[in-house]
């Protein structure tokens, strides 16, 4: 018992020191990374209609329309050039690594 | 006793005329009554002879009755978006938003979300109010289809939630914000109280001791094979059909040969009617000689005397 509790004790710790010394926001950038992905995900199965697939949900997604109006632009011009969603996707692999 | 009672069949075979009859008749019996007429061409203004509009009014003691418009229903929910809209975004996207939002109250199926809507208000809000709701529904199809929306939209609804849910807590976290505050996202709240109502409507819906299916068909040989498919379909959903009504019998003195011979038409299709539907209870109606109008209606309703 007391092994495991000082084995988890040692990993929190080495997460701690690797949060609290990661000077260059690795961490943030891959938690902004994830949340727009999953942003963008949200928003195509809200109004996957603009881009022409049909959704049999659209009307009641209507009404958040006035909350995601901001980003809706963006996403869309996004979603309809391929050569950016390629360009994001391939960044996601760390070749300096 | 069932409150919510959807009267449904084929197209022309007298569907709101036996509502009708129906909600007058459990209104003589001292239930309050609400009647909910979901057909476009809203014939039950005609039938009673006065104005029945977009809200609930009194026709006569016990029964209130209401006419659901599809469009003015989605042209309601469209404008309070617009308001919302200018409270919320920037003007130069307003513009660019409406537009959006005229073209998707035309599109296809939004008149039957709009629809599926107000009566899910309806049932969820007036089904404390009244005994009875009787809906007078639209032909076949569009029934069956509205009693697999909650099931349908739901699933939509939750991975909606999900994604939402997941996307705020990892942009909080990224922010160093508290990833618990995720429920008072404003589009948290609307997916969530959405979810809550289509949940409360669809309990109602798969609850055999509150809604009831009643299905008007005539002796002849399609509202008959129509009826036996609508029958089948509803039992997957767990909705029992308890009772038919065959509408439009014929008197039995008839004189002459062409009407000597639909009657006995009439016979074997009754007969058959027995046989196909065994577990179901079938109320007869007459053919009328007049036109069914509001003098009408409490004759009509004596018919359902046996069943209830």
């Amino acid at each position: 018992m007391p092994n495991e509790k000082l084995e988890k004790f040692l990993e929190w710790g080495r997460l701690f020191f690797q949060g609290a010394t990661d000077f260059g926001r690795k961490s943030r950038s891959m938690l902004e990374k994830e949340a727009n992905d999953e942003m963008d995900n949200f928003i195509l199965v809200c109004f996957a209609d603009t881009l022409g697939i049909p959704l049999p949900i659209s009307y009641y997604t209507l009404e958040l329309l006035p909350y995601l109006a901001q980003d809706l632009e963006m996403w869309e011009k996004r979603m309809l050039n391929r050569k950016s969603i390629w360009g994001e996707k391939w960044g996601d692999y760390d070749l300096d690594a | 006793m069932n409150r919510i009672v959807f009267i449904g069949g084929k197209g022309g075979v007298g569907k709101t005329t036996c509502s009708s009859a129906f909600a007058v008749y459990c209104a003589k019996m001292g239930k309050k009554t609400l009647l909910v007429s979901t057909d476009p061409a809203h014939s039950i203004s005609d039938l009673f002879e006065r104005e029945i509009g977009l809200e609930i009014v009194n026709i006569r003691e016990n029964l209130d009755a209401i006419e659901i418009d599809a469009e003015f229903e989605s042209k309601k929910y469209i404008d309070s978006i617009k308001k919302n809209l200018k409270n919320i975004v920037s003007t130069v996207i307003v513009e660019e938003i409406t537009r959006q939002l005229d073209a998707a109250s035309i599109s296809p199926g939004s008149h039957e979300s709009a629809m599926f809507d107000k009566m899910m208000e309806i049932i969820n809000e007036k089904e404390d109010q009244y005994d009875q709701i009787i809906f007078d529904t639209a032909p076949t199809g569009h029934t069956i289809r509205l009693l697999s929306l909650p099931e349908l939209l739901g699933s939509w609804i939750d991975s909606l939630l999900m994604k939402r849910r997941k996307a705020v807590k990892l942009s909080k976290m990224a922010n160093s914000q508290n990833p618990e505050s995720v429920e008072n996202d404003p589009i948290v709240k609307i997916l969530t109280r959405r979810k809550n109502n289509m949940e409360k409507a669809r309990n109602v819906m798969i609850d055999d001791k509150k809604l009831r299916f009643i299905f008007v068909l005539n002796a002849e040989k399609l509202p008959i094979e129509e009826t036996k498919k609508a029958v089948e379909i509803l039992k997957k959903y767990n909705i029992p059909v308890n009772e038919l009504i065959v509408n439009r019998i014929l008197p039995e003195q008839m004189q002459d040969d062409f009407w000597k011979n639909k009657k006995a038409l009439e016979k074997k299709y009754l007969d058959e009617i027995s046989e196909a539907f065994t577990s179901q209870k079938i109320i007869k109606l007459p053919l009328l000689q007049n036109d069914m109008r509001a003098q009408y209606i409490e004759k009509m309703a004596e018919y359902f005397k046996d069943v209830y």
